[in-house]
């Protein structure tokens, strides 16, 4: 088969990571390639070897082929959010890459634009008006016009399309219409290469998959060498002991019982921790692991029909109360919502809780607050132990250091964190654990959502694998593994298709 | 994932030499000197050098008579109590664009219930701060509430500010203020007038609980990271609707002590305060506090601003002077505080590179 693609010998080193090691891969015209593997097995390493966002390491080789019609391959990106602008209809959208008809400063060909705008939905098997913005378009819709984008401009059928994770997003049904445009894209003599996490879907799509595991190249199968197990054998290595389904009996300890927790993905789900436990959520993007911790903790849109800590009864849910009940919540993303980049780490370390520190007319005691600071400074071992630093400036895993010192500070009964080694280098991640398990030791219960299912093996008691907005494999300590969590975080979804509409935006 | 990495392992590497440069601890305390006393952390300070050397030689005569900087400090001590006000919005992140107009509806308004409704002095004072802090606590709403952006919220405010300034005055001055009401604004003491008095005590208030309380913390965390604050525990809502409050009212009391001292009610003095306010409020975010809004800061600018202007009018320059000064100031100070922020991440790329090289 005339190939498009040919990537020979990849292999690209970071400081201390190996992200992808000897990895070869071809992708030949009309041919749909899936790429599968879990998080940090290095595809998205590959999706940005192959749009020149990175430089491999010396040695490797890609090739781009040339088309059917002899001209020169391109290459055509879809990352996950598509890179649409929102306010504006499909038909700008795609003026946007490729303008229609007349330059300059003469007004645009609306009928023209329109009819064209039109033409390429309807290649993809899609209807809908072209003249709303992307912002009311479904999910699905949306994907479509970006692959029309892509393909607005491609004036020869030598071409390959990325598609990096574009079904995270989108409900069963919805997938089925975008498959049907990248089956038409295929059938134009183009290559696809598709990366997903959702192996149901690729079983239904790929003509080959291609598996990652650690950066390595374990299996490149073609239609018909594999099925839906086979896939998560290889994706996770050697597979453990059969599933122990929720149901552990409830300890009279709990922390924090929840019933009945709802978000935008979660449906209904339970959950108890007890004291000195640390229990791990994880499931592939769009489960709803990750906003159970925000939802718990009041800040994010969402209800719990009831919510105790040990034998107070949550009502009024807002970060403020939560904190003052005994919660403590680390979340995902740090320069957003962790903590005030702009301020020392000693400002944000006591900004949680002054009431101790505050004596006469409201006096700070800046002394004390120093002395405290220090202390906490020296014990989480922060590098450098400047208290006066702006937070920016200090590496990620010494501002994750700051950020749990300031919770650990309030001495929490329930501590929830998102992804809490998100951006931190190997050596803090030892800290950072010791840290948690410390809070465990002295009674907290911890809550950690995190996709890096080898840390959770690592560093929980019980870790809980959601899947489609519900619980559907609770794994306890003995059985506690890697690849245990990853089988169960990809187990097939149900049969029917229909990944539950969620209805509520409240709160 | 593994991109984040990467860039958090050059962190890493960063902080590392930083360590190694930092061992010793009386360095330490000697670079803190260094630093105190630089360039960038106190450049007011020696502007303010450059330009009384520089006027003592051109305009001496004048420049140098003890009248022309009682007579500066005196004028000037309405702007620097705006300034203040505008520092405690900003430092929580709203910006107070009404400002100007608060200060000129604080004026009229108390010159309109002393001359025409005969209301006896310390209750029209009063109702005319409560005045101010009202039209702050509803722009406060505007943003927290209606989620109107800041900019935009005070900036319609503005407008309604000045229509109902023209309202209640029929844009004729207001006069016939009572002597004693004028005395707020002209008594001296120590040659300086009560307002510089007035403005330093409200500026110290100000300065203490910005500084030195848990409340002026979760105002500046609130303008660093309205978001992470509230995940913290900080009431947002309420730190910025009370913000800007107090900018309300401390621009409506400005306001009453320019009618004092003026001893009328003049309906189009508001609005020339707003840049001079911002000038001084972004310049003082460059001093002393490494890029935060603060009150000395802010203080000190105004007065440098003040200088420059004084002694270029009196070097006979053109009556634009002051506007043009405030104008450039206001791009300057903020020119130099985002460069400050580029050259500290060029530090920290130079800090890389020497480590690199080791």
């Amino acid at each position: 088969m005339n190939s498009l693609l040919d990537v020979r010998h990849l292999s690209m080193t970071f400081p201390g990571l190996r992200a992808l090691d000897d990895v070869s891969l071809t992708v030949g015209a009309g041919e749909i390639v899936a790429v599968v593997g879990q998080n940090g097995s290095g595809k998205s390493t590959l999706v940005k070897i192959l749009a020149g966002l990175h430089d491999p390491d010396p040695g490797s080789e890609s090739v781009l082929g040339t088309g059917p019609d002899g001209s020169e391959v391109s290459l055509h990106f879809i990352h996950q959010d598509l890179g649409l602008v929102a306010g504006l209809s499909t038909i700008e959208n795609l003026d946007l890459d490729q303008m229609h008809g007349y330059r300059s400063l003469l007004p645009a060909p609306r009928r023209e634009e329109r009819r064209h705008a039109e033409k390429l939905i309807a290649d993809f098997g899609a209807s809908f008006d072209v003249r709303r913005p992307i912002l009311e378009l479904t999910a699905a819709e949306r994907t479509i016009v970006a692959i029309a984008r892509a393909l607005d401009g491609w004036r020869h059928p030598g071409n390959v399309l990325v598609l990096d994770e574009p079904t995270a997003s989108l409900h069963g049904d919805e997938v089925q219409k975008l498959f049907v445009a990248v089956r038409e894209v295929a059938e134009r003599g183009a290559g696809v290469i598709f990366i997903s996490h959702r192996l149901d879907e690729v079983v239904e799509l790929a003509d080959r998959v291609v598996v990652l595991r650690d950066g390595h190249l374990i299996a490149n199968v073609a239609r018909g060498e594999f099925d839906h197990d086979e896939l998560v054998r290889l994706i996770a290595g050697a597979i453990g002991s059969a599933d122990t389904e929720h149901g552990r009996p409830d300890r009279s300890d709990a922390v924090l019982r929840a019933r009945g927790i709802r978000g935008t993905t979660i449906r209904a789900l339970d959950l108890d921790i007890h004291a000195g436990e640390v229990v791990g959520v994880t499931g592939v993007l769009g489960s709803g692991r990750e906003e159970l911790a925000s939802i718990l903790f009041g800040c994010a849109q969402g209800e719990v029909d009831e919510l105790d800590l040990e034998d107070q009864r949550v009502t009024a849910r807002s970060p403020r109360r939560s904190i003052e009940l005994g919660m403590a919540y680390v979340p995902g993303d740090r320069r957003r919502h962790g903590a005030v980049m702009t301020m020392t780490a000693r400002e944000n370390m006591t900004l949680p809780r002054m009431r101790p520190l505050r004596r006469l007319l409201g006096w700070l005691d800046a002394p004390a607050e120093r002395a405290e600071v220090q202390t906490w400074i020296e014990r989480v071992n922060v590098r450098p132990p400047d208290p006066e630093r702006m937070l920016s400036l200090f590496s990620g895993g010494n501002q994750q250091k700051i950020v749990l010192a300031k919770w650990l500070r309030n001495e929490p009964r329930v501590l929830l964190m998102d992804e809490p080694t998100q951006g931190v280098d190997v050596g803090a991640k030892a800290g950072i654990f010791e840290l948690i398990a410390g809070a465990a030791a002295a009674g907290a219960g911890v809550l950690i959502s995190s996709a890096d299912t080898k840390e959770l093996a690592l560093i929980c008691d019980r870790v809980l694998v959601m899947r489609d907005g519900e619980l559907a494999v609770e794994v306890n300590k003995p059985d506690l593994s890697e690849a245990r969590l990853v089988s169960a975080a990809l187990g097939r979804a149900r049969t029917d298709g229909s990944r539950v509409e969620t209805d509520e935006a409240s709160g | 994932m593994e991109r984040p990495q990467y860039e958090e392992q050059a962190i890493a590497t960063e902080d590392a030499a930083d360590e190694n440069a930092s061992a010793p601890n009386h360095r330490r305390d000697l670079g803190r000197v260094s630093r105190a006393l630089s360039f960038r952390n106190i450049s007011a300070v020696y502007v303010f050098i450059v330009l009384f050397v520089l006027f003592s030689f051109w305009v001496p005569d004048t420049f140098l008579s003890g009248d022309t900087w009682r007579a500066l400090i005196s004028s000037q001590a309405v702007t620097a109590m705006l300034s203040v006000g505008l520092v405690i919005a900003l430092s929580a992140g709203a910006f107070d664009l009404a400002i100007g107009a608060t200060l000129g509806f604080g004026s009229i308004f108390v010159a309109w219930l002393l001359a025409k409704h005969g209301i006896p002095i310390v209750p029209a004072i009063v109702l005319s701060i409560v005045a101010g802090a009202a039209v702050g606590l509803l722009n406060g709403l505007l943003v927290v509430r209606v989620r109107i952006d800041s900019f935009i919220a005070t900036l319609g405010m503005s407008s309604i500010l000045l229509a109902m300034i023209a309202w209640i005055s029929s844009s004729q001055q207001i006069l016939g203020l009572s002597n004693s009401f004028q005395k707020l604004g002209t008594t001296e003491i120590f040659g300086l007038t009560l307002p510089v008095y007035l403005m330093l005590a409200v500026a110290l208030v100000a300065w203490y609980v910005l500084e030195l309380t848990p409340v002026g913390r979760h105002v500046y965390a609130t303008g660093g990271n309205t978001e992470a604050a509230r995940l913290a525990g900080v009431r947002t809502s309420a730190v910025v609707v009370v913000a800007l409050g107090c900018c309300g009212a401390i621009a409506a009391f400005s306001g009453v002590l320019v009618s004092s001292a003026l001893g009328t009610g003049d309906p189009t003095i508001g609005p020339a305060y707003l840049l001079p306010a911002f000038s001084a409020a972004f310049l003082g975010s460059t001093q002393f506090r490494g890029g935060r809004f603060n009150i000395w800061g802010t203080v000190l600018a105004v007065y440098v601003l003040a200088t420059g202007v004084k002694g270029l009018q009196l070097a006979g320059a053109p009556i634009w002077i002051p506007d043009l000064f405030n104008g450039v100031a206001l791009l300057v100070a903020v020119g130099l505080a985002k460069y400050q922020g580029t050259a500290r991440r060029a530090g920290a790329v130079k800090r890389l590179l020497r480590f690199d090289r080791q």
